[in-house]
């Protein structure tokens, strides 16, 4: 499997009449994304919105944030299973607006463990420069929903619209020579001798919930009754996967599927002559003793015996049950013989190390630890707060407490965090 | 700046075992290792006072000791208050804890004092102050006094604290937040290509070792007990009359079930946000099994059940709020004659 991205930088985003790539300036016309997005009938309205780094601007709660991306002739269609066909990701060539996103908000604050403000994406101060999302060129979407329809339907319509501008917008980039490509392929892996076998398992969901009707995870299927199977490096990052809807603690966006962070740092190694990338397995936390046994075997057995690896990546998807099949899934590598790496989230909050893990196994001994429970911000009143509704309008106007796990991008749980644990 | 200092009978200068029983005494300027570390401290700073208890006595005398000692701490208007180092003392590294933690919680100024790790003092206040390890040679004076007026001169200026290694104090055991260039991503291959080549490595986490809890004594009659239920899975009566926290709560309820057969999913809701709670929505049974436990009362299985369900919930609760509230509700246990619980999670 052979991936070419083929990247178009934009340094602006502009509203005009029409989409068009001049240079690295992406003119947007909103008429022609309004009528996209109200192709489906249970959005009755949108506004569109530009943000860019350093603005005095907040937006939330944010649904998702996608890079603009689409595929040239002969490659799967674009968002397999989601847009198109479930046919293969990860193959002939992807033309990607580096620079750029496409940021839904959402109408309610997500609810659940993270608070009344959901995310929050900040385009100044401190939060920004702690979120990668703090340096891009941001179009928001303020969708306006049917009222009456459930949850899952709604945040199926945030999801299609979403994907259908991110694919549009690129596609003014087609016929244009990019600025850069990347050639992503790893059947050298078979080849070369002598380097260590590395691979990566990711967790993509966590049946701690049950996946809404009709979610969209993995080529568009909701991953119910799931087990862990093999992915090409290439599938996670040209569109096999959108995270669910319920991310907790720090939060895992589609962005950064594209741009993973593990996979393009083992890639990285890879063409550097340093390893050898043996490919990666996508799992799923899990419900119960009974599933969490299942999963965890079926995952290390993947690596270790259709992946032939010596050693693998770790990150989880989620909280405290992801951490425990996270390490479980680890230490039963351990015993096979395939060191590990784990990444967890800061549960302490408290701030003591004894909060900080849900395992004490000696070999799972290699641990990254995102920060975030001691992280907070006093944000100020900013120029323009943009939500959906007024009253999320005033929840965000500031000035307004914040943990750094609300701010979108900061303790991402895919690997993308600067923030980190720091024991002492 | 000034500093006060406190020592023991020994490095005080007075005498052995058999000085331990001496009160609190009080002297102008630098005495013993005193005289090193204001040397080290550099010219702007002085020893103002030296403070010199015998172990024995500031032991058995701890709360008259720390408040005499505060007492002429605030006095010489000290901007540091310095104890030991210790060693391996035990006696000493207590006191000399204690009395740092006082000053620095009642006075607010840096303290800064040295142990050996198995000194007894150290596990008692490593994580409420800097205790620099002074490993258990007390032939090492001069380095040990070297580091402690490092740290104290950097906590004099509020400075950034490096880690344990580069600053040489004994780990807290608490977490801070610090954004560094690399990414997560960046460190996880990093550190495990380290692993795999067999070359050290520096993991940003360190799993904590729990002492095994003792198993209770089997229930004698368990056709006389009384049996109590008690969950984490955040089932409380509508309204959430006691304002249980969806996640990292800090308080649970006690909830009459008094004359209930069947748990019904229209008296209660879920205060927890770490599982979808639909299923337990429908039939709170699911979660606090009151049905099955009404059958086995009836059966002569159980004694009874006791009318009254525990409830909190278990969501990313650190240690020191789950430790806390796990004694609260063992202690009404207790109170209440309860000889077994029937604990249910999510």
């Amino acid at each position: 499997m052979q991936l070419t991205l083929a990247y178009h930088p934009v340094t602006s985003i502009r509203f005009g009449n029409r989409l068009n790539l001049d240079g690295t300036v992406l003119m947007v016309s909103q008429d022609e994304l309004r009528a996209l997005v109200l192709e489906d009938a249970l959005i009755q309205s949108v506004d569109f919105v530009i943000a860019a780094p350093g603005d005095s601007l907040r937006a939330g709660p944010v649904f998702d944030i996608v890079e603009p991306r689409a595929k040239a002739a002969g490659g799967s269609p674009d968002w397999p299973g989601i847009l198109g066909a479930p046919q293969t990701a990860g193959n002939g060539t992807t033309h990607v607006l580096s620079g750029a996103a496409v940021t839904m908000l959402r109408e309610d604050s997500s609810g659940d463990s993270r608070g009344a403000t959901g995310y929050v994406l900040e385009m100044s101060g401190a939060p920004a420069a702690g979120s990668h999302y703090g340096t891009l060129q941001h179009l928001l979407v303020v969708p306006h929903t049917r009222p009456n329809i459930s949850g899952a339907a709604r945040q199926r319509a945030y999801r299609l619209a979403q994907l259908r501008i991110a694919v549009r917008l690129t596609q003014s980039a087609l016929t244009i020579v990019p600025a850069r490509t990347e050639f992503l392929d790893i059947r050298d892996a078979e080849t070369r001798t002598g380097l260590p076998r590395l691979a990566y398992i990711g967790q993509i969901f966590s049946r701690q919930r049950k996946p809404e009707a009709d979610e969209h995870i993995l080529y568009g299927a909701d991953t119910d009754g799931m087990l862990p199977t093999l992915l090409h490096p290439n599938e996670w990052l040209d569109g096999a996967l959108v995270p669910s809807y319920h991310a907790s603690i720090g939060g895992a966006e589609t962005y950064f599927y594209q741009n993973h962070p593990v996979i393009l740092e083992l890639y990285r190694r890879h063409r550097a002559g340093e390893i050898n990338f043996a490919g990666s397995v996508a799992t799923i936390a899990s419900a119960n003793n009974f599933d969490r046994e299942r999963n965890t075997r079926f995952a290390a057995n993947l690596t270790k015996w259709a992946l032939r690896a010596d050693a693998a990546v770790l990150t989880k998807f989620g909280g405290g049950v992801p951490h425990t099949d996270l390490s479980e899934t680890a230490r039963l590598l351990e015993t096979m013989g395939v060191k590990t790496a784990v990444q967890v989230t800061d549960l302490a909050r408290d701030h003591k190390v004894e909060s900080a893990l849900l395992f004490n196994f000696p070999e799972v001994d290699a641990i990254v630890c995102i920060g975030g429970n001691d992280t907070h911000w006093r944000l100020p009143q900013v120029e323009r707060v943009i939500a959906a509704n007024s009253g999320l309008a005033e929840l965000l106007a500031g000035p307004l407490e914040i943990d750094s796990l609300n701010v979108v991008g900061v303790a991402n749980q895919q690997g993308a965090s600067r923030l980190r644990s720091i024991v002492y | 700046m000034r500093v006060v200092h406190y020592l023991n009978q020994f490095f005080g200068g007075l005498g052995g075992e058999e000085k331990a029983g001496t009160g609190l005494e009080s002297r102008d300027g630098a005495v013993g290792p005193g005289k090193l570390l204001e040397q080290l401290l550099g010219s702007d700073c002085q020893v103002v006072t030296t403070l010199i208890c015998g172990d024995n006595y500031a032991v058995e005398n701890r709360e008259a000791l720390t408040a005499a000692v505060l007492k002429k701490v605030r006095t010489a208007r000290a901007d540091l208050f310095v104890a030991g180092p210790c060693f391996l003392a035990g006696r000493y590294g207590m006191v000399s804890g204690a009395l740092c933690a006082a000053v620095q919680s009642k006075l607010n100024i840096p303290v800064i004092t040295a142990m050996a790790a198995e000194n007894p003092g150290a596990d008692l206040y490593r994580e409420f102050i800097y205790i620099v390890d002074s490993g258990d040679n007390g032939a090492k004076m001069r380095d040990v006094l070297t580091r402690m007026a490092a740290l104290a001169q950097k906590l004099m200026r509020h400075e950034t604290i490096g880690s344990p290694k580069e600053e040489g104090y004994l780990a807290r055991g608490l977490i801070r937040d610090e954004f560094v260039e690399r990414t997560a991503g960046e460190r996880l291959v990093d550190m495990l290509l380290k692993k795999v080549r067999g070359e050290p490595f520096e993991s940003e986490m360190s799993p904590t070792t729990f002492a095994p809890v003792p198993k209770p004594p089997a229930i004698a009659d368990l056709t006389k007990a009384r049996v109590m239920l008690v969950t984490d899975g955040g089932l409380v009566p509508k309204g959430n009359p006691d304002k249980i926290q969806g996640s990292a709560a800090t308080r649970w309820g006690l909830y009459s079930i008094k004359g209930c057969q069947d748990l019904d999913g229209a008296d209660y809701e879920i205060s927890h946000g770490g599982y979808d709670p639909q299923f337990v929505r429908q039939d709170p049974d699911r979660l606090v099994p009151l049905d099955v436990m009404r059958d086995l009362e009836h059966e002569g299985v159980i004694g009874e059940l006791h009318e009254e369900f525990i409830s909190t919930s278990g969501l990313s609760n650190p240690l020191s709020n789950t430790r806390r509230m796990g004694r609260e509700m063992a202690a009404k246990a207790k109170q209440l004659g309860i000889d077994a619980i029937i604990l249910t999670s999510t």
